[in-house]
């Protein structure tokens, strides 16, 4: 039980695969170190990688600058584009109303909590706008940096949008010219088991056996080694989130120079909600909806209607792709010698974009903790478990909240997704106590939050949710300082807008020139 | 607004240009382009360092003549206080490109432009740019040469850049400037050569900057940075401190 961990057996490729690949390539394979960890990361060309996920959070150019790819290459080949935050339309009530969670924090947020002063002025001005200018950039689909910027650095905090069918072949590319992974390209078929119930190996078509100390399970859908041979229990959440299909389809820009949105826009509909995805070359757009609410037909016919609002595009023209959700996760992502990793360790809703989050998290955590040897590998795992078990609840709770403060009741959809029968008690608690104050660092203390404090207040405060006003001596004290801050705010917004160029214009410039890296 | 034209004896017989240095000429510039093969003259002079071009991003090798914008330290009433930066000299030429047919190809040739705009630009002071019957005057062609040199001394610059920030050469510099009454001035947006990574180059990078030029061209912009205090001189003197 104290074998040495040496060889890492990633089975599946896509972006989990090989972003999970790159991570721990980059820190444990370089050829420097004395014993390096070999890689080898098994795919099939048979199967189709399923290539939903084309949003990403900000950490994404902290693991991008960590595996060594410049961002110049990556906008460039992923088709990739700015994403500053994401805007929510129609979800407080189907009147056009909107707000945004925008990436960057409120104004001096860890130093002062401007979202209590900003109470007593909450019918005169929306919280995004008092306490943050990203909105502002984002409506005038403005870019978060200049083309002086060196990479990864930025003048307003931004994600991405990227086409993942072409990000997964960048990474593997450079896993595999750079970084050392072995690639074999063949099919899983069997799994042999130690008598202690470890994945020994899998029997590939082509190659044979493939023997591993650890496994990591990218298989998807499939779950080739966590469900099919290990058998670990899947644990679903469709009473809380209900939605559990969405119908995808590529939507080409009106002009190759029409400009390229800052944000993911969300519209929420009659019986679920459409996201819309800017990349440099198309639009990404989807319905998410539940299928106990409203039929395949139904969901068409409300994702056709908002491409031929938005563009100039006959939906019966393009491809229209259906995919299932089973909303939930598994009891254990790391059981015995194997961590599952990406959909085959569960699958939300891509509300906020949680989805490519999730495997950069679990792929740092191994790198971070890797298991020196077999025996202690149970205690890494137990803590790895604990660990994604309270950040699949906390997702859970964050896209609920997104529902459960509308006020929309246009629909049964909406009646049933606003209900607060099968709230988490978590979520009850956070929704109590936020009648008497604001969501802030104490939140975050308490739970080691996967989302900042800050994003439930945009959320809190986007949908109108309400907090009693009581001034402290403390709030007193500081209202004058808080004041100055949100006119700074607006000066920010002001200079912003004057100072940033267009996402279209930023892009054309880094494929011509590209960023400098100092 | 700018208004070039292809420069010819038929349209500009008459024409002169004010070779005078001076503020209402736009000559208050506070930093001026520069590139490798001026460096020996410039760092004579004047501090030589990097910054990004606003438009591109690209770095590039800049004359610093002041402590802040819109102020030229060596521009006085008498005219221009020493060397003058091609890049400010070439005024109001510029290259221009011209598609011409030759043995049935099309070519894109480089053609002497006139800003026409330019408030150097008159019939009756200055250099005149032709002879009485259509010559080329000595002033006309010597501009035509500084311009050919600017064209291939920036061209060249590019690699030279690229070649420095391939051996991580470039670092970010933030210009303290104090005045003899205490203030402080801080610039931002600088760049120069990073000397720990230059002394720590391999035999082979280093013989690699020889023989392309290049590692005269570093010291040059190491030594320029003497010139900081006849820049600092000149502002307590205008300053009366």
């Amino acid at each position: 039980m104290t074998n040495a961990v040496k060889q890492v057996v990633i089975v599946g490729g896509g972006s989990a695969g090989w972003l999970t690949a790159s991570i721990l390539a980059a820190e444990h394979s370089v050829s420097s170190l004395q014993n390096p960890i070999r890689i080898t990361l098994i795919e099939s060309s048979d199967i189709p990688t399923i290539g939903v996920g084309e949003g990403t959070w900000p950490s994404m150019r902290d693991t991008l600058q960590q595996i060594g790819i410049s961002e110049t290459t990556f906008l460039n080949e992923c088709d990739a584009s700015f994403k500053q935050g994401s805007k929510f339309i129609n979800w407080r009530s189907s009147t056009g109303d909107s707000y945004f969670h925008p990436f960057s924090l409120p104004e001096s947020f860890n130093q002062l909590n401007l979202a209590e002063h900003w109470l007593p002025y909450k019918n005169e001005v929306p919280f995004d706008q008092a306490v943050c200018f990203q909105d502002a950039l984002c409506n005038a689909q403005l870019a978060p940096k200049q083309i002086s910027t060196p990479e990864y650095n930025f003048i307003a905090n931004y994600g991405y949008h990227l086409d993942a069918g072409k990000f997964a072949p960048l990474l593997k590319s450079h896993c595999t010219e750079k970084l050392g992974v072995m690639h074999i390209d063949d099919n899983v078929q069997d799994v042999r088991l130690t008598s202690n119930g470890d994945v020994a190996s899998v029997f590939t078509e082509k190659h044979g056996e493939i023997t591993g100390d650890l496994f990591i399970d990218c298989s998807g859908l499939h779950s080739l080694l966590i469900d099919k041979a290990l058998k670990v229990p899947f644990v679903s959440c469709k009473e809380v989130l209900f939605n559990d299909r969405a119908l995808a389809v590529q939507v080409p820009y009106q002009h190759p120079d029409d400009n390229i949105n800052s944000a993911t826009h969300s519209t929420a509909v009659d019986n679920g909600w459409i996201w819309d995805i800017g990349l440099q070359s198309r639009r990404g757009i989807g319905h998410v909806y539940s299928s106990d609410f409203c039929t395949k037909e139904q969901a068409f016919d409300a994702l056709s209607r908002y491409v031929s609002d938005t563009s100039n595009c006959d939906i019966n023209k393009l491809t229209v792709r259906e995919l299932q959700i089973n909303p939930g996760y598994r009891e254990k992502f790391w059981h015995k010698n194997v961590v599952a990793i990406g959909m085959s360790a569960g699958f939300i809703e891509p509300l906020e974009a949680s989805a490519i989050a999730l495997i950069e998290l679990s792929a740092k955590f191994i790198r971070d903790q890797f298991p020196q040897n077999r025996a202690v590998m149970d205690v890494i795992a137990k803590r790895f478990n604990k660990k994604f078990h309270q950040r699949w609840q906390q997702i859970i709770d964050f896209l609920k909240l997104h529902y459960v403060l509308s006020e929309r009741d246009d629909s049964k959809y909406w009646r049933a997704a606003t209900s607060t029968e099968t709230l988490s008690q978590t979520l009850r608690d956070k929704l109590l106590l936020w009648q008497y104050q604001t969501p802030y660092l104490y939140d975050s203390f308490e739970t080691e939050e996967l989302f900042p404090a800050a994003s439930y207040q945009y959320i809190y405060y986007g949908l109108k949710g309400k907090t009693a006003f009581n001034p402290s001596q403390k709030w007193h004290a500081e209202h004058a300082k808080a004041k100055a801050l949100f006119q700074q705010n607006q000066q920010k917004r002001n200079q912003l807008q004057q100072q940033l160029e267009p996402n279209r214009v930023l892009l054309n410039k880094i494929k011509q020139y590209g960023l400098t890296t100092i | 607004m700018a208004k070039f034209e292809l420069v010819n004896n038929i349209a500009h017989k008459n024409i002169k240009v004010n070779t005078k240095a001076s503020a209402q000429f736009g000559d208050n510039v506070w930093f001026a382009l520069t590139f490798p093969d001026e460096f020996r003259a410039i760092q004579n002079q004047y501090p030589i360092f990097f910054q990004k071009n606003s438009e591109t991003g690209q770095f590039m090798p800049v004359a610093l003549m002041g402590v802040k914008q819109n102020e030229n330290l060596f521009l006085t009433d008498d005219g221009w206080d020493g060397y003058i930066p091609a890049t400010i000299k070439r005024h109001p030429f510029a290259i221009g490109h011209q598609q011409q047919n030759q043995g049935g190809q099309t070519e894109l040739t480089r053609v002497l432009t006139i800003d026409m705009e330019s408030p150097r630009v008159n019939e009756t002071q200055g250099e005149a740019l032709f002879l009485e019957y259509g010559g080329n005057s000595d002033y006309l062609d010597q501009m035509a040469d500084l311009m050919e040199a600017i064209h291939h001394g920036v061209e060249k610059s590019a690699h030279f850049i690229e070649t420095l920030l391939g051996y991580e050469l470039i670092e970010q510099f933030t210009l303290d400037v104090t005045l003899n009454d205490g203030s402080q001035n801080q610039m931002l947006g600088f760049y120069t050569i990073n000397e720990d990574k230059l002394a720590a180059l391999s035999d082979e990078q280093t013989l690699n900057l020889v023989k392309l030029g290049y590692l005269q061209a570093i010291y040059f912009i190491i030594a320029s940075h003497g010139n900081i205090a006849e820049l600092v001189k000149r502002k307590n003197k205008l300053l009366g401190l």
